[in-house]
């Protein structure tokens, strides 16, 4: 659990991370956060970390939800696609059925949950790696995201290839969306009517 | 007690004084000549309701009081007179001298009859306000919900904006109004003291008015046929407008919900009804009846309003604690029959028990009771014992509107507490060893986590190393990721115990979150509330005339422009200072679907003005603010016929102001001089400024 220091942002940004359990999601996020790898135990429930960057002039904090695969856990992480600006759709390049669940399952959860129509997803194929091993071709990723409509990338949590780019790539594309930077900018209030502070339900801590 | 009734007609003495100084200043203005008695009591036997005459009633009752000359009466009048305010002291301890007498009783004689005269008149009104089931049965013969009704959640929507809470709101729509204020402090605070004690037997007789009964029960009916629209059902067309804006789906029980309270005449009124309301829901959570209108168990939707989703979970909770009544009574019985067989078990050496009761035999040949177990998993057997592996039952997770997921995440945010995940799955490790006796590690990853078990053949050298003389077809592993030292869940494992899942401490609370839910709907803030029933019958208004115009092509054009601009108002962060001009957005609808020649003329002209401005179009960039830009024309139109109602407006204003004081006065009057407690028709009169100033927003 990472305690970042408070820094000054211009814009706070929510980010989620979806797919099958296994492929990678922890694994990319902590690559991403600490430029490290390691073999992580499987998610339960619901865990996040906390980036700050400076892109295109601008001071960013980035939050991002990284999720547990399993099944059983989908009510739980559902709540977490409300006003998400990016999405991330992870597959492992090695097992086709994480592939084929994206679009079976988790772009229909995507349809479901999230609240934001204009936020930016991205097709994400990790362990590349494992060349010798990969069963689903890049020209597949490639399609699906187009048919999709969302950015593609392939990346190796292990060898850190391509993971910086890839994330960058998805905050840069919600720069451009000028919907997503104002729901972003700090000063900006979405909700229509006034928020009512009611009593907050604390969860049990069993960490 | 006494020193606080002095104090009351202290201040009732002061406040009687300056009415009568403000309402002698208004009859100077209005320069009225004397009159003769025998007119003045001409005048008043007519009895007539109208307000104008009123008003000249009361002027003719003020020049008595000022001019009539002192009358010294007979010894048995000045008796009577004596006995009658003996009787009235027991009632509002006046005390007063005898030189009054003869200025008081004329004005207390003439007060008790305009008193009943007034009572009348706004008993009427009152009744006339409260819709009827009947009037709204009818208004669903037109195609969509009137725009008077739209306008009045509107209005509400405006004036509820400086309050906190319904609580207050009721109170503030009585007691303070700008032209009230104006009377001055004391006046109010007189009027307070008196009203403030009635307050509680109005709402209550507001509560049980049959009008009020007879629409609570139509709009709760399980029937669900109240204030159905005649849509066809063939129609597959199904608007996404309502989503789009964050109302609610079309004939919902939010939607019924706001086209009722639109139909009320007042504010006061509308925020009693949302009380009423909110007692029926309580009723039926305690009684565990689903509301109509509302899934019975779909977990919140979150591109509905915050009112919907609350209503979703009110359902859903009552749905899932007859689901755990239920399996609480089947594991009980299953418990109570496994102990009976056991005693039977004892009396017959070696006979296996028979029935629907589910066991596990361990290694050592012990059969122990499965609890909770929902069907097999699969194919799947347990590892150590070859026992299918069941599913359990487990609890259902939790019920989350917006506003509770938005609160969640600050929360793990601001904590870094991931508990909630761990909290799941400790209750489902637990809910699978009770339902899986004898079951590993490993048997639970292989049915919760499958892509972290990889099966693998085994050698016939391991085989029998490993299992001495057992024969297992196969052998797999947890991954590497699972096998890796201080997992959270091995620890979780070991520190789970066998329990099912209807016997676990609950992850969610029902009765805790709808009370919660009940609790916010009676302290809401009234925008908010009035907000979200305006979106949602705009947004049903328009899904409705989507479906009717959808193959006109000139009304869908121009529909279409009303359209896109309602979702980008509703949508953007400016939604209250556009609410007049969705309003107006609703009125163009309307008039095409009732009078869809004239809304095409309209078309033409402001297609004609189009032609006018044909260069400047040249210079626009995008087709949205084109699109905007014919749509500000259609109000720049309208805007020029607001000049009238404005001064008529103004007329309205200062008549408001007049009724006012005169109100006023007369209710301090009958404070002081009635013979019996106010009665709560009284009160009305401080509602016909408000229900004025409602007026005075009508366009």
């Amino acid at each position: 659990m990472e305690s970042s220091p408070t820094q000054e942002f211009e814009y706070l940004f929510k980010l989620l991370m979806i797919g099958d359990s296994g492929v990678g999601k922890s694994s990319l996020l902590l690559c991403f956060t600490s430029d490290s790898f390691e073999d992580l135990s499987p998610t339960i429930g619901v865990d996040f970390k906390v980036k700050y960057l400076t892109m295109e002039g601008k001071k960013l904090k980035l939050a991002i939800w990284d999720t547990a695969g399993q099944e059983r856990f989908r009510t739980l992480t559902s709540s977490y696609y409300r006003g998400a600006q990016g999405i991330i759709m992870a597959y492992d390049v090695t097992r086709r059925e994480t592939f084929t669940n994206l679009s079976e399952i988790w772009a229909k959860e995507i349809d479901l949950y999230s609240t934001n129509p204009e936020c930016v997803k991205m097709l994400v194929g990790n362990k590349v790696d494992k060349e010798s091993d990969r069963v689903v071709t890049k020209k597949e990723g490639i399609d699906f995201a187009r048919e999709c409509g969302c950015l593609f990338t392939e990346c190796s949590a292990k060898t850190r290839a391509n993971v910086q780019q890839c994330f960058e790539e998805l905050v840069l594309k919600i720069l451009d969306t000028p919907s997503l930077l104002a729901e972003g900018s700090k000063g900006n209030k979405k909700n229509i009517f006034k928020d009512k502070p009611s009593q907050s339900d604390a969860t049990s801590s069993c960490c | 007690m006494e020193a606080h009734a002095s104090s009351f007609v202290s201040k009732a003495r002061t406040a009687f004084h300056s009415a009568a100084a403000k309402a002698e200043r208004v009859l100077m203005d209005f320069k009225i000549d004397l009159d003769s008695d025998k007119q003045f009591h001409d005048e008043f036997g007519r009895q007539r309701g109208d307000e104008s005459a009123r008003s000249e009633k009361f002027l003719d009752e003020l020049k008595h009081i000022k001019w009539r000359p002192p009358h010294i009466g007979t010894k048995q009048d000045w008796q009577d007179r004596i006995n009658n305010m003996r009787k009235g002291r027991k009632e509002v301890e006046v005390t007063d001298k005898v030189g009054d007498v003869s200025m008081a009783s004329a004005p207390f004689y003439d007060e008790n009859m305009y008193i009943l005269n007034v009572k009348n008149d706004l008993d009427a009104k009152a009744s006339e306000a409260i819709p009827s089931v009947e009037g709204l049965t009818a208004a669903t013969k037109y195609p969509i919900p009137p725009s008077s009704v739209l306008k009045q959640l509107a209005i509400a929507i405006e004036s509820g904006r400086q309050t906190n809470s319904m609580k207050d709101f009721v109170a503030s729509s009585r007691g303070s109004s700008p032209a009230r204020e104006k009377a001055g402090l004391s006046l109010s605070s007189v009027k307070a003291l008196v009203l403030r004690e009635k307050e509680d037997k109005l709402t209550s007789e507001f509560s049980s008015d049959e009008k009020v009964v007879y629409l609570i029960n139509s709009l709760f009916d399980q029937e669900g046929e109240f204030l159905k629209r005649n849509s066809d059902p063939e129609e597959t067309f199904i608007s996404s407008l309502p989503r789009d804006i964050h109302g609610a789906p079309l004939e919902s029980l939010v939607v019924k919900l706001a086209e009722v309270i639109g139909n009320f005449k007042t504010l006061r009124e509308m925020s009693l009804f949302w009380s009423r309301v909110v007692d029926e829901l309580r009723k039926h959570w305690s009684e565990e009846k689903h509301l109509p209108g509302i899934p019975p168990d779909d977990i919140p939707d979150l591109k509905s309003c915050l009112l919907y989703q609350q209503f979703q979970v009110i359902n859903c909770c009552i749905s899932r604690k007859k689901r755990h009544i239920i399996a609480t009574e089947s594991l009980d019985t299953m418990v109570m029959e496994a102990n009976s067989n056991a005693l039977e078990s004892a009396n017959y050496t070696g006979k296996i028990p028979t029935g629907p009761l589910l066991y596990a035999r361990l290694r050592t040949g012990e059969l122990v009771l499965r609890l909770g177990a929902d069907c097999p998993s699969g194919d799947l057997t347990l590892l150590e014992t070859g026992e299918p592996a069941y599913s359990p039952v487990t609890q259902e997770g939790p019920l989350l509107t917006e506003d509770l997921i938005k609160e969640t995440e600050e929360f793990v945010l601001r904590t870094g507490s991931v508990g909630a995940g761990c909290s799941q799955l400790l209750s489902d490790m637990q809910a699978f060893k009770a339902a899986n006796p004898g079951c590993i590690l490993e048997d639970f990853v292989r049915w919760y986590s499958p892509p972290d078990w990889s099966e693998s053949e085994g050698s016939t050298e391991d085989r029998d190393s490993s299992y001495g003389g057992e024969s297992m077809s196969t052998r797999g592993q947890l991954s590497l990721r699972m096998q890796k030292e201080g997992n959270l869940w091995r620890e979780l494992w070991e520190t789970s115990k066998p329990v099912p899942a209807v016997k676990q401490a609950p992850l969610y609370d029902e009765d805790l979150a709808v009370e919660d839910i009940l609790d916010a709907f009676e302290d809401i803030q009234p925008s908010e509330l009035f907000g979200q029933l305006f979106v949602s019958l705009l947004s049903f208004g328009f899904a409705i005339a989507e479906t009717m115009l959808y193959g006109d092509l000139d009304l869908s054009k121009l529909f279409n422009d009303c359209k896109e601009y309602i979702v980008t108002t509703c949508q953007s962060d400016r939604f209250n200072e556009k609410i007049d001009e969705l309003v107006q957005m609703y009125e163009t609808v309307e008039k095409m679907l009732l009078n869809p020649d004239e809304a095409l003329k309209m078309k033409h002209m402001e297609e004609s003005t189009m032609t006018t401005d044909e260069s400047k179009r040249r210079f626009s960039t995008g087709e949205p603010k084109h699109r905007f830009k014919r749509l500000s024309h259609i109000f720049g139109g309208k805007d020029k016929l607001l000049t009238r109602p404005v001064c008529k407006n103004e007329v309205n204003d200062e008549e408001t102001q007049i009724r006012h004081s005169f109100s006023s006065f007369f209710d301090s009057k009958s404070s002081l001089f009635s013979k019996k407690p106010p009665k709560p028709g009284n009160l009305y009169p401080a509602e016909q400024p408000l229900s004025l100033e409602s007026d005075r927003t009508v366009i």
